[in-house]
């Protein structure tokens, strides 16, 4: 009131009871006494009051202030009066009537009272009976009940007084709570650039300011010293020169984009000959009658692109004529010139070569011939090697079988059959002496009788055990026992076709063997187990025209080569396992690698497929090595080789390695061209076969011999 | 260079000349070199008679001349070269060609008597001159290989392998001229390729994929199964050729690219020697204490029994095309051998000179298939042309001294 900085709305407040006490600074007027007495009063009435003075208590000044300011009445009345000034300012604990501290008040609800005061005295909640429609009708009824609240601490319902409520308005509008707080006071920049009279602080200026420092005079004497030494050059002033940049240093010459790489070179011009002459020899000058013609012929007909003119000396020669014209030739020249370079690609036709390694690495492999077994008389159709490595047997045209000794080239026994003989085949089971030959219509099983003496008998004995079912079963060919006279010969076993048998073979074990038959469109392969005397026939329709079958040496299959396709035929379950694609047009021959899992096959049109069946269907090499047919092919039995024999009379073993790894392919290296066999009637080699456990190669020859390679 | 120096001696004294370094002319070969020393010699004896020299260089025969020989071997031709040369052994005499009705398969010869196994299924007895006395016809198969297992006067003991799996013993009487099977040796599962009998002349061995020792009895009146003394099996293939190192050690090559050395007591396997080819016939030399092979691949190589690595080739001879059927080392001689070969070629090799073999006996029409040579310098070779070559190879004076 005293004070003209107060507001109007203090003014207004100041009429009432409670505006006396509302600033800060309008503290002096009133008496102590009365105050103190007041203060005592407002004390009884107001706990809640306090309540929120002593939380606000601990805040910074100017919400303290604020919080002071409504409640001021006792305030300042202690502020008046020195003693309770103090009392108010030593802790903000001692307003403090509940003791119990910052807790839930939830935990006092069960209690009559809601803490303890200063002197450990209960202080007790007032009573409170009002149901919810008393709460109801205080709320309909009483027109304070909008600005009453609850203190929690002492459950008592307090009124909000006028300046409480302003103030819980100003702050909801995000004001200061000070009515007097001026947020947009201008502010007093102390430190500023300009120089003032007085310093900001009355500190005394340091001695190192007006004493000369040591450090420098040594770090100045140092650097003069350098400099009269020579050792550190004065700054030299800056030249005033532009710098350029070359936009091409980066650029690689060599590089396709390169400048020079683009250059295309004029095409060259024919030097100018007699013709081009301003004075030209007479015979060069047209005559009438052609430069007529030369007149009608179109002009890219036309022989030269000028008519030769005489002068008769060089300074009567006109100015050029087409000089413009030609001008914009040469530019239109230019403008159409293509300036995409077609780069050739050049390519080292040893970089096309797969690298293989070399044959001389991959010893051993036959190379020179060994031996000729001489005897046959006619073409020399199959060959088979027993076993045990030590004879081998061959079939020839003409009509004889011959048992030869493979280290002497002793032909020990020969079978004169009298007819033409297809093809033999030693039985793969070394317990077993037994020989299948295929005689026209026929099949012969022949005990050769060489070998072990207990095995030529076990193997009799073996065919003889047989006795005949009680009931006659119906069976494709007929087994008919050897005669006396053929017994001695060494046949033991005679089944009778009803086609020419092409090719024979035996199974693994020994037991069953099959018979191919040249019978197109009907029954052509037969499968037999030479125990039992047993035959039938596989297949319920023929596939194609068979060319040859063989055994699976591990696996329960039955690998069928009809014309351009190689059908494999699980036994077992009777059904189609694979149908493998040659590629080439007439397959001749097929060979089974002993590991089981790829296939080799020759074919009439001078190809040799070789597939992995783990791979695909389709041949994983095609090999054209030889320049005429393919009439046979062999896998060696324990080293990695692979041979074909072929109409021009040559036989070429590869290096086939197979790799147990699956993700390996094979590795097929050519190792060597074997010739020797003369060819005859249009034939050259018709059979070849692998020692069994050398690194040893026979042939058979249209010449009439076999030949030993090693 | 035109000129050499050489200096010259000779383990003969009667052909020594004087330890002088000579001059001779660098492109001079053998022939020259021969006359050089002839008329040295016809200088300093008056009764000298023209004789035929062979010289070696560093223990290798001179073929070439001289300065490519030295430049070969990687000799100084700075130096003064040491030349020794011995007397030129003679060219083999042929004797005698006995024909046979087939195939020979085996010879083995004495002094007296040619033995060979045939493949008609028997074996033959000859005299030296070529007569036939004793044709012994017992087995059902052709016959492999044939021995001697003990001569006298009176009575013979041989040995005749078969292809029927049986050995057969046979006693000759030579007066009476009859022969008499003693023991049948039973036991192989294959045909019986080689069989060797032992120094003592008392145990016989022979093998097909197997070797068997056998000891015959001496029981004589009545034909008896003789069985094995002990099995030798550690070859995975079959077994070409079996000899008595001494009496104590057998020594048998393999198809399967080993020759194994066993123990004959025992029956232990006491080396291995691996070559790289099949072997066809080993020898074995006391004199030089040398295993000579005959393999598939044309090479005749030396071993070294006693060594331990067991794949050291000391030397290969090389000149054969063809397979090397049989070997055979010089009784009397040691750094002499004669081989045998599919190339239808016997030759007579000498170790000093590796390159080209001392002689070639080209007489066979067919292959080669056994050689042998007698104590006597008799040198036989029978093949699959059905003849018996018999020469008649001249010890020199060296020989003996050698």
């Amino acid at each position: 009131m005293e004070q003209p900085s107060l507001s109007s709305d203090t003014q207004e407040l100041s009429e009432s009871e409670e505006s006396v006490y509302s600033g800060l600074e309008d503290s002096g007027s009133d008496s102590e006494s009365s105050g103190s007495a007041e203060e005592e009063e407002e004390e009884e009435e107001d706990e809640d009051e306090e309540e929120d003075e002593e939380e606000s208590s601990g805040s910074p000044s100017a919400p303290q202030t604020q919080a002071r300011g409504f409640p001021g009445q006792r305030r300042s009345l202690q502020d008046d009066s020195p003693l309770d000034e103090y009392e108010q300012d030593s802790s903000d604990e001692e307003d403090i009537r509940n003791t119990v501290g910052n807790i839930p008040m939830e935990w006092y609800q069960d209690f009559p009272h809601v803490g303890y005061d200063l002197d450990g005295r209960r202080i007790y909640k007032p009573l409170r009976s009002r149901d919810e429609l008393d709460l109801f009708l205080e709320k309909m009824e009483n027109p304070e009940y909008w600005r009453t609240v609850q203190d929690r601490q002492t459950g008592a319902d307090v009124r909000l007084s006028e300046e409480q409520l302003e103030l819980v308005q100003r702050l909801q509008r995000g004001q200061f709570g000070d009515v007097n707080f001026d947020p947009y006071e201008p502010s007093v920049d102390f430190f500023s650039h300009e120089v003032r009279i007085h310093p900001v602080t009355n500190r005394p200026a340091d001695k190192r300011s007006f004493i000369p420092s040591l450090v420098e005079k040594e770090k100045v004497s140092k650097l003069v010293h350098a400099i009269k030494m020579g050792w550190i050059q004065p700054r030299k002033p800056k030249e005033n020169v532009p710098t350029f940049y070359d936009l091409w240093a980066q650029e690689d010459p060599n590089s396709i984009l390169g400048r020079h790489k683009m250059h295309v070179p004029a095409p060259k011009i024919p030097l100018p000959g007699h013709e081009e002459s301003y004075n030209p020899p007479p015979e060069f000058l047209l005559s009438p009658e052609e430069k007529l013609a030369w007149e009608q012929q179109d002009p890219s007909e036309r022989r030269l692109g000028f008519i030769p003119q005489k002068f008769r000396s060089l300074r009567a020669v006109p100015a050029y004529s087409r000089f413009i014209h030609e001008r914009f030739e040469r530019c239109l020249d230019l403008y159409l010139c293509p300036r995409q370079r077609k780069m050739r690609v050049n390519v080292d036709p040893e970089d096309l070569i797969p690298k293989l390694p070399r044959p001389r690495d991959l010893q051993p492999f036959p190379t020179t011939q060994a031996l000729i077994y001489r005897g046959h008389s006619s073409l020399v159709r199959t060959l088979s090697v027993s076993p045990s490595g030590q004879w081998f047997a061959s079939g020839s045209d003409d009509g004889s079988v011959r048992l030869w000794e493979v280290s002497s080239g002793r032909c020990l026994r020969s079978l004169t059959l009298g007819a033409v003989v297809r093809s033999v085949a030693w039985n793969p089971n070394p317990s077993i002496c037994l020989l299948a030959v295929a005689l026209e219509e026929q099949v012969l099983l022949v005990n050769p009788g060489l070998g072990d003496r207990l095995l030529v008998a076990a193997t009799d004995q073996l065919l003889d055990s047989w006795e005949a079912p009680e009931e006659e079963r119906v069976q494709p060919v007929r087994w008919i026992p050897a005669s006396p006279e053929e017994r001695a010969k060494g046949i033991r076993l005679l089944v009778q076709h009803d086609k020419p048998v092409t090719q024979v073979t035996w199974h693994a074990k020994g037991d069953y063997w099959a018979s191919v038959v040249r019978n197109p469109g009907g029954r052509q392969v037969l499968i037999h187990q030479s125990s039992r005397r047993w035959s039938q026939d596989p297949f319920r329709k023929s596939p194609g025209m068979i060319q040859c079958v063989q055994f699976h040496p591990l696996r329960p299959y039955f690998l069928v080569a009809s014309q351009r396709s190689v059908r494999i035929y699980n036994l077992l379950r009777q059904e189609l396992t694979k149908k493998l694609q040659s590629n080439c047009q007439w397959i001749s021959s097929m060979a089974v690698h002993p590991g089981g899992d790829n296939v080799i096959c020759g074919s009439y049109d001078s190809k040799l497929a070789w597939f992995d069946l783990d791979l695909s269907t389709r041949p994983y090499r095609l090999l054209r090595h030889h320049r005429r047919a393919l009439r046979s092919v062999a896998f060696h039995r324990r080293y990695p080789l692979f041979a074909s024999g072929s109409d021009d009379g040559t036989v070429i073993v590869c290096h086939g390695m197979v790799y147990s790894d699956l993700l390996q392919n094979p590795l097929l290296v050519p190792l060597k061209v074997l010739k020797g066999h003369a060819p005859a009637l249009d034939l050259g080699v018709l059979d070849v076969a692998f020692h069994p456990h050398q690194p040893w190669l026979f042939s058979s020859g249209a010449d009439g011999t076999v030949r030993l390679y090693t | 260079m035109a000129q050499l120096t050489a200096r010259f001696r000779t383990e003969n004294r009667r052909f020594a000349v004087e330890d002088v370094p000579f001059s001779v002319p660098a492109t001079s070969e053998t022939a020259d070199l021969s006359q050089l020393i002839n008329k040295l010699l016809a200088a300093a004896h008056e009764d000298h008679k023209y004789v035929e020299f062979d010289f070696l260089i560093n223990g290798q025969f001179l073929r070439l001349p001289l300065v490519t020989h030295m430049e070969m071997e990687n000799i100084s031709t700075e130096e003064v070269v040491e030349i020794e040369y011995v007397e030129k052994y003679m060219a083999p005499q042929p004797e005698e060609c006995i024909f046979h009705d087939d195939w020979i398969s085996s010879v083995q010869a004495t002094e007296e008597w040619i033995l060979t196994g045939c493949y008609d299924q028997t074996a033959r007895i000859w005299s030296v001159e070529g007569k036939s006395i004793m044709t012994i016809a017992g087995h059902t198969e052709v016959v492999k290989d044939v021995a001697w297992v003990k001569q006298d006067s009176l009575s013979c003991l041989l040995l005749s392998a078969s292809m029927d799996q049986t050995v057969l013993l046979w006693e000759w009487n030579v007066e009476k001229n009859k022969v008499k099977a003693l023991h049948c040796c039973r036991g192989h599962a294959g045909s019986v390729e080689s069989v060797a009998v032992d120094c003592t002349r008392t145990k016989v061995s022979d093998f097909w994929k197997e070797t068997f020792v056998f000891l015959p009895t001496d029981e004589e009146d009545e034909m008896e199964e003789a069985t094995p003394l002990a099995t030798l099996s550690g070859h995975t293939e079959a077994i070409s050729s079996v000899l008595w190192l001494d009496a104590e050690e057998i020594c048998s090559a393999s198809w399967d690219h080993t020759i194994k050395l066993w123990d004959a007591e025992t029956g232990d396997l006491k080396s291995t020697l691996t070559g790289n080819k099949v072997f066809n016939s080993v020898s074995y030399s006391p004199l030089c204490r040398r295993l000579a092979s005959g393999s598939t691949d044309r090479h005749i190589r030396l071993w070294d029994p006693r060594s331990k690595d067991g794949s050291l080739v000391l030397l290969s001879l090389t000149s054969h095309t063809g397979w090397v059927t049989s070997v055979k080392w010089s009784p009397t001689h040691e750094h002499q051998l004669i081989s045998g070969s599919l190339d239808n070629i016997v030759k007579l090799w000498d170790t000093r000179s590796c390159k080209a073999p001392l002689y070639d006996l080209a007489a066979h029409e067919d292959k080669v298939l056994c050689v042998d040579w007698t104590e006597a310098g008799l040198l036989l070779s029978g093949g699959a042309d059905n003849k018996l070559y018999c020469y008649r190879y001249p010890a020199t004076a060296s020989d003996v001294g050698a």
